[in-house]
């Protein structure tokens, strides 16, 4: 789950968290603004040195480590960054500067911009997804900053909506929809996998939850409208925009000569739940 | 560690503290104690997984942050690659961190997850595969901050080695060049 905004620093806010961010994250060009008296924090060299020379780059702070582009954990240098062009190739540097200034002095504040740049990134997500996009880059490489919420969000939907249109065994209702949409989830990503298939695991977690959503829908109005008819075409038209969605993600990912094995059983939980759905009085 | 918090200081922000904990106690109490007011399994599963989950949010973006200095996300890159990223404060902040409230971060992360498992031989033991389900989803959830924070620990103390050398020798050739221009 990265964060992927760039909300300027004031200056004049300067709180604990600014600090703390600002030491992270310090250039010698932008020396911190005066700090109230109670904090006097011990600095780290290059913001309080008395260079008289700008071009002065002290070599003796610890390089950046770069992250390393293979699955590996890799660790961030927290010591300030000299402005060299590694900057450049860490993306993640500035990501963390924006994550960790978007904390102003409340609690309250806080709660609210991450919560609103959470729920912007699960919209934006969606619209990548789900619905026709002329001008996608490349369907394989959808959802790059992935997102566990959306998902979640749906199943949870999905299940509730099951269980409020069952007449009988709702609790079961509910837990067989959550168990299967999230177990499904995840043998559908190892099947890719066990393909061969190149894909990172919650990323294709993500895109099978989000394809969710026109289920979702489709299970809302067959919930308002108890009409067979209905319930058969909605279904099919909703299992249509699902599968449609998943599958450009999914063909991708594998070898073309298993393109069908890694769909079919997309198309088979899809379908399932739509049976689920219809089946449901 | 320590059973007891170390004396002598106060939280340094009790408002997270109260956050921190208060959603997972929220989760547990709910669990134990729904099933004397509420019928139905639906409500129990969803409000618990959604105060674990919220959570799960909290110490993860806010509480993890604030009370010891980590942090830890994961990015795909521009190779289409997943790399998990840990990071932490430099070694001076780090330092300088509430010793009470990371006692309380780590007591509190361990405790629940440990409190969970416990739940979960309960409903292994009473066959309640509804409860398995949730007692699962939840510890999923533990687990996960559990280890993302261990991980960035670990690391934190590993550059604090290498800092701390190199930081001696830095301050050591920044004094002599500074008295060097000074002249």
């Amino acid at each position: 789950m990265s964060h992927s905004d760039t909300i300027p620093l004031h200056p004049s806010s300067q709180s604990d968290i600014d600090e703390i961010e600002n030491l992270i994250n310090s250039h010698p060009s932008s020396v911190l603004p005066a700090r109230p008296p109670s904090d006097a924090r011990a600095s780290i060299p290059i913001s309080s040195a008395p260079i008289p020379s700008p071009a002065f780059i002290p070599s003796n702070l610890p390089p950046p480590t770069n992250p390393k582009t293979t699955p590996v954990p890799s660790v961030s240098s927290a010591a300030p960054k000299p402005p060299l062009p590694p900057r450049a190739s860490e993306p993640g540097g500035n990501i963390s500067a924006s994550g960790f200034g978007s904390l102003p002095n409340t609690l309250t504040e806080p709660v609210w911009d991450t919560v609103k740049r959470d729920l912007s990134r699960i919209v934006s997500n969606l619209k990548l997804v789900v619905f026709p996009n002329p001008f996608r880059e490349d369907p394989g490489k959808a959802l790059r900053d992935w997102d566990l919420w959306g998902p979640f969000f749906f199943i949870v939907f999905l299940g509730l909506t099951l269980s409020w249109s069952a007449s009988v065994k709702k609790s079961e209702v509910f837990a067989v929809a959550f168990a299967l949409l999230a177990a499904g989830a995840v043998i559908l990503t190892l099947n890719v996998l066990l393909l061969g298939g190149h894909i990172i695991f919650f990323q294709s977690l993500s895109l099978l939850g989000y394809c969710l959503f026109p289920l979702d829908v489709g299970a809302l109005i067959c919930m308002l409208k108890d009409n067979v008819v209905v319930k058969v075409v909605v279904v099919a038209v909703t299992l249509a925009w699902s599968s449609w969605a998943a599958y450009p993600f999914m063909s991708t990912a594998v070898n073309p000569r298993r393109k069908a094995l890694a769909l079919y059983p997309v198309l088979l939980m899809y379908v399932s739940v739509g049976f689920l759905i219809i089946a449901i009085d | 560690m320590d059973l007891n918090p170390p004396a002598g200081e106060n939280y340094g922000h009790p408002e997270i503290c109260f956050f921190h904990v208060v959603f997972k106690a929220a989760a547990l109490a709910f669990y134990m104690l729904s099933a004397l007011f509420f019928d139905s399994f639906v409500i129990i599963f969803v409000v618990t997984v959604l105060l674990s989950a919220l959570d799960f949010w909290v110490v993860k973006n806010v509480s993890g942050r604030i009370l010891v200095g980590l942090r830890w996300w994961n990015e795909i890159n521009e190779e289409g690659e997943s790399v998990w990223k840990f990071e932490c404060l430099d070694q001076e902040s780090l330092a300088r961190m509430n010793k009470k409230d990371s006692w309380l971060f780590w007591w509190t992360l361990y405790l629940t997850a440990v409190v969970w498992i416990f739940f979960g031989i309960f409903s292994l033991i009473r066959f309640q595969a509804d409860y398995i389900l949730v007692v699962g989803v939840c510890l999923i959830l533990s687990i996960a901050n559990i280890v993302g924070f261990t991980k960035c620990r670990k690391d934190a103390k590993k550059q604090l080695q290498a800092f701390a050398t190199q930081n001696l020798t830095s301050r050591l050739s920044s004094t002599i060049q500074s008295a060097f221009t000074v002249v």
